[in-house]
């Protein structure tokens, strides 16, 4: 009986192969730019609006938008970069899933002689070239924090920063930081340690931070997660009126502490901007123009709904 | 209903219904999309498929003796994250040397936690469904641990020739890789002593220990094969992406178990053919393809992915009852 499933195999991947254009394809349907993009995910907010940026763009001008998410699979991205490049896109939007493992897909695109844009996220390994990278000025982010929480100290104190220093993003929001709050002269750092981005780790170290530092009058966290976990630290140990706290998001979680004034404020990405000017670099490359290599997106505060 | 009472053209059908399957799906999907039916796409959905495919062979033998596998996926991170650090550890080293002293490690500890695996189930007779749950979840978390939670890059560029490369320009080695472990898979299935054992063990396991097979031997040994499958599939992929990447890999057992199932293995155990599980990746991957030609939404792809697994199990099930 397996003689069947074989022949027939055989048969279909005959046809399949004598079937196919001869001359590779023929290329995008109605003449209308087409871009191929590959999100990092689509369950974030952060994305479904960096997705809506690029789409309001796209139509301005009249271009396709073919998109697609890796759900965090560098694997599954690298797939998507192939389908790409089968389908001759004219320009591709990489927001990779890991920025040390996107290069070789990248590559990949670039033996194809398509240009590739990286939106939020950086290409960091050591193969592929990128025309321009569009993200949240982080460095400028981190001056903002600083500014912020200088502000809810009354300039003067010590302060703490909960980083996760082996994100890329993040050691430019803490740069960021301290260039800013050395110009305050009575503010000191006093700590700079990992909660890796998350919650639980956060509290932890905060707890420590508290036992160590009695003075200790701010903490910058350089995501929600890490400031709500050190906000959670500071209410166990009944602190919170001597000390206060900046984040980075404003997630919706984030965002009612902050509005209650258990957070003092946070800074705020615009992932739809990231999305606009994404396109809106791909439009000026494609009428000839040289973008630069990396396109910092403004970033803005929020504390709290009185303002 | 017996044999000589079906028409030929029936049995014919019935037989090689995955194929048919395939071909319309080939056929629907050439119509939805001209960028389908190019060459370079045919290439590449049969480059895609490879990776799990190399995999799903060994899946069969596991299924047909009634068994699982759930650590494959972690098996490919944890794989591909040795194979890269012990190439970048030989950085004096000759590419070459390195790219194979770096992929054999790889696979053999692919090979070792599956013969763990194995031998835990054959001796102390644990459901392979918790087995390999805790394998999945130790080879994830190690996968994280020994590199630290970053993908190891900064490889030997050679690397893309494996994962990447063609032999003799047109077909992409990964693919080459895929018909070789096909073809001695099927042959180890169909005409060895080994393969006999494997389906007598899924038919009947009394039975076959009565017999006199090895029972824990031979379900330590597809545990085993699997696993070196695995590692295999992981060491390509560094190769493909130039790093080793923790998070590679999530839900392919999944993906894995599914083209096996759409091949027609029974999860009972003891019915089961290769070429089937073949034909099954290559329907789930040429779904996949045509989907993202399309500019289907993820989400929707999950819906529709699952509902060609079920319907394909129904019909099994539904010709098993005809059949008897």
């Amino acid at each position: 009986m397996q003689q069947y499933p074989v022949a027939l195999f055989c048969i279909v991947v005959a046809a399949w192969i004598a079937g196919c254009e001869p001359n590779e394809s023929p290329t995008s349907d109605d003449g209308r730019v087409t871009i191929g993009v590959t999100l990092l995910t689509e369950q974030h907010q952060f994305y479904q609006q960096l997705r809506n940026g690029m789409e309001t763009t796209a139509a301005e001008h009249d271009y396709k938008l073919i998109i697609t998410s890796a759900e965090g699979d560098s694997a599954r991205q690298s797939n998507q970069v192939d389908e790409f490049i089968v389908q001759k896109v004219d320009a591709l939007i990489v927001c990779p899933c890991d920025s040390k493992s996107v290069g070789a897909a990248i590559r990949a695109a670039n033996i194809a002689k398509i240009p590739v844009f990286t939106a939020d996220i950086a290409n960091l390994s050591s193969v592929g070239e990128v025309t321009s990278h569009i993200a949240s000025d982080n460095k400028a982010g981190g001056r903002e924090a600083a500014r912020m929480l200088g502000k809810a100290i009354g300039h003067k104190g010590s302060v703490a920063i909960l980083s996760h220093p082996q994100v890329a993003s993040v050691s430019d929001r803490v740069k960021g930081f301290r260039e800013q709050i050395k110009l305050f002269r009575d503010v000191e750092v006093v700590a700079e340690l990992s909660a890796d981005g998350k919650r639980d780790k956060a509290m932890r170290v905060t707890e420590d931070l508290l036992q160590s530092h009695p003075d200790l009058t701010g903490i910058f966290a350089i995501n929600d997660d890490t400031a709500l976990g050190a906000l959670a630290a500071v209410e166990a140990a009944n602190r919170k009126a001597k000390v206060r706290i900046v984040g980075y998001d404003a997630t919706p979680e984030a965002r009612k502490r902050i509005d209650a004034g258990d957070i003092y404020g946070d800074v705020i990405q615009h992932p739809q901007r990231i999305g606009e000017l994404t396109i809106q670099t791909i439009h000026d490359f494609l009428n000839g123009q040289t973008p630069p290599s990396v396109i910092p997106v403004e970033v803005g505060t929020y504390t709290g709904k009185d303002g | 209903m017996t044999r000589q009472h079906v028409h030929p053209v029936v049995r014919f059908l019935v037989a090689a219904r995955m194929p048919i399957i395939l071909v319309v799906l080939v056929m629907a999907a050439s119509l939805s999309s001209e960028n389908f039916r190019t060459q370079a796409n045919l290439i590449n959905v049969v480059r895609q498929v490879s990776f799990e495919a190399i995999i799903a062979f060994g899946m069969t033998l596991v299924i047909v003796t009634g068994g699982i596998d759930l650590s494959v996926g972690s098996m490919v991170a944890l794989t591909g994250v040795v194979a890269a650090l012990v190439m970048r550890a030989m950085p004096d080293a000759s590419p070459v040397l390195a790219i194979g002293v770096g992929f054999a490690c790889g696979i053999a500890v692919g090979a070792g936690v599956g013969a763990t695996s194995g031998m835990v189930i054959a001796t102390f007779a644990i459901p392979p469904f918790i087995v390999t749950l805790a394998g999945m979840l130790m080879a994830r978390g190690f996968a994280f641990i020994i590199c630290g939670g970053i993908a190891v890059h900064e490889l030997p560029e050679q690397v893309l020739s494996v994962g990447a490369g063609f032999v003799g320009g047109v077909i992409p080695v990964p693919v080459l890789v895929m018909l070789l472990v096909y073809a001695a898979v099927a042959t180890v299935l169909s005409r060895t002593v080994f393969g006999r054992s494997v389906v007598a063990i899924g038919s009947n396991e009394e039975a076959a220990a009565l017999a006199g097979i090895r029972v824990g031997r031979t379900k330590a040994m597809v545990y085993l094969l699997t696993g070196g499958l695995a590692g295999l599939a992981g060491v390509m992929h560094t190769g493909k992406l130039m790093s080793g990447d923790p998070n590679v890999g999530e839900m392919w057992e999944l993906n894995v178990i599914a083209a096996v199932v759409v091949g027609g293995t029974s999860l009972f155990g003891g019915r089961g053919t290769v070429t089937g599980t073949l034909v099954g990746a290559l329907i789930i991957g040429v779904l996949n393809n045509s989907l993202n030609l399309m500019g289907v939404q993820q989400f929707w792809q999950n819906v529709v992915l699952g509902a060609v697994i079920l319907l394909a199990s129904l019909a099994d099930a539904g010709l098993r009852r005809l059949e008897r």
